[in-house]
């Protein structure tokens, strides 16, 4: 269990920079996600910490340890590969029994501790398959325990689940946090599935072109976006454009302008004050707006109902706002599903759910 | 492509095989077992081992293919990492060039080696220059080591086989695999023995099998150094006997079944298919940058090898420019007229026409059938495509010499293909020998251009109304175009440096084709050896063509030209 530390990491491949001056530390311990589109530079921050590239300038520390030139083999990390990347000439247990061997382990220790760790995985009895002969799934098992058995320092996940179908990655998400938490694990988890970072993450950075966009708690990063880009990789949400036009007789909330009328909203910074007349942008979930009437909140959205999807938990409309963009509404455990028509309707939200972003 | 075609393809291409690669082979084993009362004996192939000259010729044979293998491995496995994994100056270039050894046949370039280390070459005199060797007593090279020699001569020859084969598994592996070996504290040096090495195994294998029994059978090289001591020479030197002796017969036997022994062995030990190391690569591999001076290493590894192997060609070229050599460095004085008699010896230019022809028409046939069953074996789902497949790549796992032999026997007078011969003239036999050698080189090219391209291009085509033959000829055919080119183009170059069936089939000097033509200009007195170099030397110039415009065609799909 180590804290790592990154400092300035920079990063080209040929003229384009794939990684610009970036800073990180994680704690000892904590499940943290790297969040990005293809392409942000996720899996060449893990591969850097891993010890597969060198960057061309800036350091890694694991705990006080500079690690920055340190091979590898010699970093004690444990990973799992996207691919798995499993070795096709090994059965199971040689797959797993490698890295006890390579530090070199007595055979009893290697024999006890990789049925130990097939057992931790649900694979006990498997060790003599080879790998062809079993299912995806049981891959990217095989994957896990070969990473943790050799107890390693901190482990890295590069988009373990994503050649799985969708009910195994539910499953594989709450086992693999389990067994984090069970070891007290240092996790490094890349992936651009926003459900598996909200439903997993202690805490999370969000990536976009080689740069840290945001750090900070599900949570956190739910409501408060730091980014246009961030409110809508981390989940769906409707922009709206407008100019601050003052602070409101709520303390910490202010009045912004839009085509439509007057919103009213928060910050998604509490230490920013936007100044009258700068141009926003309003991040508002379709969750957080409603058909019903909200007698404490002065968001009115007066338009008509173009488009009804019924999803059964929930149901989503596309409302025309007069004068306004398209918005999502979304319906939680709907009663009355509205249909699509010319009639007038209106839909509210809440100040606290109008989050003003910097434009 | 509609399923009766499919069909008919597999039909013809089975009857065409059953005719023309199992029937010769049959045929030669049945001359090898036959008794001159037509009784099953096996009389012929015990005098093989009881005799003390073929059981020589055969150990010799074997020596000769184990370390010629274990040369050629130790020589291009490392240029194979290197290549794959390091970035030095000159790489691409290097790379290109490491096929040049293969331009020619190695028998010719046998020529220019016995230029070089005979006793009066260029070797001996370059040693008397420097004072290091006595004048009055030079080292006699070939004759005291002419086993090292042929042995040398083949490695310099057949290393690429490997080296391609080798080269593109290692590009073909997943980079993630030797990844989480180092993740699991695995240094580079035992990474490459636990976990390199063992995947690209089955691509190390194909190439050394092909090298081990090219070398075990090879008859030019050891017929040039004039050692008779191997089973191919054996063989050779007994048909000039009356054609009834059953011996040449039974030595083929012999070799055809330790080809297969040796093969099947290796292929025990070291081919298990299921450790291919395959599967999509999820991360890039990057090139690493070595430090300059190692970066320079690499690249005197390469060109020093290289250099070392187009020596032999070198002393060709010299040897066709030289109007005197003997006891010097490099020729005295040179001269253009070995070109300009070349061009007016009775063989060359009937040699030339005929090679040309023979070559072109098997090039065509080889194409039509290659074609076929790669498309047939890739993009059909009909019961016996792989066989069909594994069928056209047979005739890289059998000795050209027994093949040959195979023609032979089933030609004689009496037999059902007697007709073949058309008289004297060897035409139909050497093309439809050429065709069935070359077949592996177009097939695996073929296929590999019809892997590459998605077959839902074709069914658009269909959706929009095109009969399955024509969207084949209007999308398809089109796209794999260059593919087909290149294979065309080893397939000719190939057959026009054919060796065992030219030296067998063909018995008239008017029928002669390039291959023959050398070999008889050798051995005639006088300028011969000289005008043997400038047939050579185009040969050599047709062939380094048009391997690196294959090359450059098919990428790093080379490689798959040389695979069992």
């Amino acid at each position: 269990m180590v804290t790592i530390t990154i400092q300035e990491l920079t990063k080209r491949f040929g003229g384009s920079v794939v990684l610009s001056s970036v800073n990180l530390q994680i704690e000892a311990g904590e499940l943290f996600f790297l969040l990005g589109p293809s392409g942000c530079g996720k899996t060449t921050l893990l591969r850097h910490i891993a010890g597969f590239y060198t960057p061309d300038e800036g350091k890694i520390w694991f705990d006080d340890e500079d690690v920055t030139r340190l091979p590898a083999h010699k970093r004690g990390t444990g990973m799992m590969f996207q691919s798995y990347a499993l070795w096709p000439h090994l059965n199971v247990a040689q797959n797993v029994a490698f890295g006890l061997e390579e530090r070199k382990r007595p055979r009893k220790e290697i024999e006890h501790r990789v049925a130990e760790a097939l057992d931790q995985v649900k694979l006990d009895g498997l060790g003599s398959r080879k790998i062809q002969q079993l299912s995806g799934g049981q891959q990217q098992r095989v994957a896990l325990a070969r990473a943790l058995v050799i107890r390693p320092k901190c482990l890295l996940l590069d988009e373990p689940l994503s050649n799985l179908d969708a009910k195994l990655r539910l499953e594989m998400r709450t086992e693999i946090r389990h067994i984090c938490k069970q070891h007290g694990l240092t996790a490094i988890y890349v992936t651009h599935d926003r459900d598996e970072a909200l439903s997993m993450a202690d805490r999370m950075a969000i990536m976009e072109v080689g740069k840290l966009v945001q750090v900070g708690t599900p949570t956190e990063v739910y409501r408060n976006p730091a980014t246009r880009m961030v409110a809508e990789f981390i989940g769906e949400t409707n922009f709206v454009e407008g100019r601050t036009l003052r602070e409101s007789s709520w303390a910490g909330f202010f009045d912004v302008e839009t085509p439509f009328g007057m919103l009213r909203g928060r910050t998604n910074d509490s230490s920013w004050q936007p100044a009258p007349g700068q141009p926003v942008v309003l991040s508002i979930r379709p969750e957080a707006m409603t058909f019903a009437n909200l007698t404490d909140s002065p968001n009115r959205f007066p338009g008509h109902i173009v488009d009804t999807t019924y999803l059964g938990p929930t149901v989503q409309y596309l409302l025309q706002v007069q004068n306004g963009p398209l918005m999502k509404v979304c319906e939680i455990n709907p009663q009355e599903i509205r249909p699509p028509s010319q009639e007038e309707t209106r839909a509210m939200a809440g100040m606290n759910d109008v989050v003003i972003l910097r434009k | 492509m509609s399923k009766s075609l499919s069909i008919l393809i597999f039909l013809v291409m089975t009857a065409f095989f059953a005719c023309f690669f199992a029937y010769p082979i049959w045929a030669a084993l049945e001359a090898a077992f036959r008794g001159p009362d037509h009784k099953f004996t096996l009389e012929y192939i015990s005098e093989v081992f009881l005799n003390e000259l073929y059981r020589e010729g055969l150990w010799n044979s074997f020596i000769i293919a184990v370390w010629t293998t274990l040369g050629s491995l130790a020589i291009a496995l490392p240029l194979a990492v290197c290549y794959v994994r390091f970035a030095f100056p000159g790489r691409a270039l290097l790379n290109s060039l490491v096929l040049m050894p293969m331009i020619l046949p190695p028998f010719v370039g046998a020529i220019g080696i016995k230029a070089m280390l005979g006793q009066a070459g260029a070797l001996n005199s370059l040693l008397i220059n420097l004072g290091l060797m006595d004048a009055m007593h030079p080292t006699d090279w070939l004759g005291q080591q002419r086993m090292l020699g042929i042995i040398i001569m083949e490695v310099l020859h057949l290393y690429p086989i490997i080296y391609l084969n080798a080269a593109a598994a290692l590009s073909n592996l997943d980079p993630a695999l030797e990844e989480a070996a180092a993740n699991l504290g695995c240094n580079a040096w035992s990474r490459f023995w636990r976990v390199t090495l063992p995947l690209i195994m089955p691509g190390v294998f194909a190439g050394g099998t092909i090298v081990f029994v090219w070398s075990f059978t090879e008859m030019g090289v050891p017929l040039l150094f004039d050692y008779d001591r191997v089973t191919a020479v054996q063989v050779f030197r007994s048909i000039n006997d009356l054609s009834g002796n059953p011996f040449p017969y039974a030595l083929v036997t012999v070799m055809l079944v330790f080809s297969t022994l040796f093969y099947l062995t290796s292929k025990l030990f070291f081919g298990n298919s299921s450790a291919s190391g395959g599967g999509r690569a999820t991360t890039g591999r990057e090139t690493i940058k070595l430090p300059v001076w190692l970066g320079w290493a690499c690249t005197a590894f390469f060109a020093g090898v290289t250099f070392l192997a187009v020596l032999p060609h070198l002393g060709v070229v010299l040897l066709s420019f030289s109007k005197d050599w003997y006891g010097t460095v490099i020729p005295h004085s040179l001269t253009l007229t070995h070109y300009h008699d070349a061009l007016g010896h009775e063989l060359t230019l009937s040699s030339i026409a005929n090679s040309l022809k023979y070559s072109a028409l098997a090039m065509l046939v080889a194409l039509i059938l290659g074609i076929g069953v790669a498309y047939v074996s890739v993009r059909t789902r009909i019961w016996g495509r792989q066989i069909l497949d594994a069928m056209a790549m047979l005739p890289l796992a059998v000795p050209g010499i027994v093949m040959a032999f195979g023609y032979l026997a089933m030609t004689r007078e009496g037999q059902p293909f007697h007709w073949l011969m058309l008289g004297e003239d060897p035409l139909l036999l050497l093309v439809i020998a050429y065709a069935v050698r070359r077949l592996p080189y177009v097939v695996r090219s073929a296929a590999a251009g019809f892997q590459q391209v998605s077959p839902t291009l074709e069914e658009a085509a269909q959706n929009l109304g095109a009969r399955p033959e024509k969207a084949l000829w209007r999308i398809t055919l089109p796209l794999v175009a260059p593919n087909l080119v290149a294979g065309g183009l080893l397939a000719f170059s190939f057959a026009m440096l054919e060796v065992s069936d030219s030296m067998i089939l063909a018995q008239q000097a008017a029928h002669f084709p390039i291959t023959k033509a050398i070999y008889s200009l050798v051995l005639s007195l006088g300028s011969g050896p000289n005008l043997a170099s400038a047939l050579g030397v185009w040969a050599m110039i047709f062939l380094a063509v048009t391997i690196l415009g294959a090359g450059v065609i098919l990428g790093k799909k080379l490689g798959a030209l040389f695979r069992v």
